[in-house]
């Protein structure tokens, strides 16, 4: 664990020494600062008119988190490749590598640390986003407990991207390559539930399943259900295996 | 303290090792001298654990390095031939970050720094303790590099290249630092520089195509190789007169004029094996009334040696006779 937490740190202080982190987070922070802003002025107008038929009151946690959960989400397809791309690639192309494969480590210490480090700026990086939720909590009365739900969500969802971002990196040398691809292998898990569309409901059951966004929503909407848990927590673990296989297979190589 | 035994790597269909065998003793310092390509790299990373071999074994201080490999890595140091820095950290903060990851679990922090210190101390970095990985010179690269290697006080240290890219200041530092490590460690270095070579190794083992063509003292090969020893000799003198005279001293087999400067006259005289012709060749020279301006052995450099085992020409071997 210690040697997780080392490698965890170096990792992070990597991060914070380019402008890697500077860059993601205040690309994340922006934004979202932008959708916050737009659901806000769409939610008092119809909140105000609403209010001029008499009739009842918007809810802050339906209407105004949970759509902004679902485009903060999307935005991490663009945003997490940029975490991932470098955490082997770059190790491979400036040598550094050598140097953690020859060194008293066993892989899955170099790979949870690898893990937990970009997994750290990804809390860094939703951290500066509780700034607009702040607002919420001080300009209006909403529940905590959905958005806490949301927030637990895109931890989870981010932790799987990141998991498959690290598999990613492992396979090139180039980071331009790997955040590229890291990009197309998102994507691509995300709009797998539409291309089930034309095989009959069996088919699209399975691929909406395995569709990676389709289990956020009701995270957003602030349930938390054991089925969208389990599919997260397996599909990090998979990651993980697979980055593990990965680092054995390309030793293997040289 | 090291032992490979049989060790090979193929990529596919290339062999870039081939059932290699060496032993290196305790304090000791073995040379890999091969030129580019013939597999020192390869060797150095199976036996650092960095990848496994596709035959054969590697044993370093007692353990297996693909059995036990955490073990062995513990009593490794390895210097790449690009020395694995990262370059966002300084110096200080890339060796302490080595030392958390290398050193056994019980040590102190406190104790940590104090490694580092002493370790920087050692390879003369300290005056670039806070400068950025990526903003030194390639010698000190080089010597961080060293420090990294050292830092745990392995009992093996694998240099690959230590002085490649170095200027020469930097190369005789280098291999005084080395030196100064043998004893306490045991090196394996490899270089495609020979002077290195007979200046810090004890014993060499010189690859060509991945696999090993000689293993011995660096006297012994250049004993070995050089055949009838030969002489060199300057005479101050005309080179006809000299040449003839030198010719009639006995034991003396041929002689080649080699150079000449003015009156002296210089000539390579091939003797016969096990006589030494050096007392009668000079009395001679004297005799005459000639002035002997030099009379030294001639050595056959280590890059002969290197030339003449790792060039490839055919060796002309015995034809054997085909049976009827």
């Amino acid at each position: 664990m210690r040697n997780v937490m080392a490698i965890a740190g170096k990792e992070l202080r990597g991060y914070f020494a380019s402008p890697i982190a500077y860059v993601v987070m205040g690309f994340f922070a922006l934004l979202f600062g932008m959708f916050f802003n737009a659901y806000l002025g769409a939610f008092m107008q119809q909140s105000m008119q609403m209010a001029g038929f008499g009739g009842g009151s918007m809810n802050v946690n339906m209407n105004l988190v949970r759509p902004l959960f679902g485009n903060a989400s999307v935005v991490l397809l663009f945003v997490i490749p940029m975490i991932t791309m470098r955490t082997y690639s770059e190790e491979k192309r400036s040598g550094t590598i050598e140097l953690l494969l020859t060194s008293p480590l066993t892989d899955a210490e170099i790979i949870l640390g690898k893990f937990l480090g970009a997994l750290g700026l990804y809390l860094a990086m939703l951290a500066v986003t509780l700034l607009y939720m702040a607002i919420l909590f001080w300009a209006g009365n909403p529940d905590w407990k959905p958005i806490a739900a949301g927030y637990l969500g895109l931890f989870l969802m981010g932790a799987s991207f990141i998991a498959v971002g690290l598999l990613i990196s492992n396979l090139t040398k180039n980071q331009i390559v790997a955040g590229t691809a890291t990009f197309g292998v998102f994507l691509l898990l995300w709009v797998v539930s539409w291309i089930g569309e034309g095989f009959g409901p069996r088919v699209q059951a399975v691929l909406s399943y395995l569709s990676i966004i389709e289990h956020f929503d009701d995270f957003a909407k602030g349930v938390i259900d054991t089925k969208h848990l389990v599919y997260y927590l397996s599909f990090i673990t998979f990651g993980l295996f697979l980055t593990a296989k990965s680092v054995d297979s390309e030793r293997w190589r040289g | 303290m090291i032992e490979v035994q049989h060790l090979s790597k193929r990529y596919g269909r290339v062999t870039a090792v081939d059932d290699i065998s060496f032993k290196v003793e305790r304090g000791e310092i073995l040379g890999f001298l091969g030129p580019n390509g013939a597999g020192k790299t390869t060797t150095m990373r199976m036996l650092t654990g960095y990848m496994p071999p596709t035959d054969g074994r590697a044993i370093v201080a007692g353990f297996d390095v693909f059995d036990q490999p955490i073990e062995a890595k513990r009593r490794t140091g390895y210097l790449p031939e690009t020395p694995p820095l990262y370059t966002e950290m300084t110096v200080r903060e890339y060796l302490q970050f080595v030392a958390r990851i290398k050193l056994p679990k019980g040590v102190s922090s406190a104790d940590r720094k104090a490694r580092v210190d002493q370790v920087m101390q050692k390879t003369w970095i300290a005056d670039m303790a806070d400068r950025h990985c990526g903003k030194l010179s390639k010698g000190y690269r080089q010597r961080v590099g060293l420090a990294q290697a050292i830092i745990h006080n392995p009992e093996v240290l694998v240099l690959d290249e230590p002085t490649a890219g170095l200027d020469p200041k930097q190369i005789i530092e280098t291999r005084e630092l080395i030196r100064s490590l043998a004893g306490d460690h045991t090196i394996v270095l490899s270089t495609h520089i020979l002077p290195e070579v007979s200046q810090t190794c004890q014993r060499v083992v010189i690859i060509n195509k991945g696999r090993v063509v000689a293993i011995d003292t660096p006297a012994n090969l250049t004993a070995q190789l050089r055949g009838s020893s030969g002489l060199y000799v300057q005479v101050d003198a005309f080179e006809g007169d000299a040449a003839a005279m030198l010719a009639r001293v006995p034991g003396v087999l041929k002689v080649t004029p080699a150079d000449r400067q003015g009156s002296a006259a210089g000539f390579e005289i091939d003797v016969e094996a096990g006589r030494d012709v050096r007392r009668d060749l000079s009395r001679e020279v004297v005799g005459s009334g000639w002035g002997l301006l030099e009379l030294r052995p001639l050595r056959i450099s280590l890059e002969d040696i290197f030339l003449e085992l790792t060039t490839d020409e055919p060796r002309q071997e015995p034809e054997v006779p085909a049976d009827a």
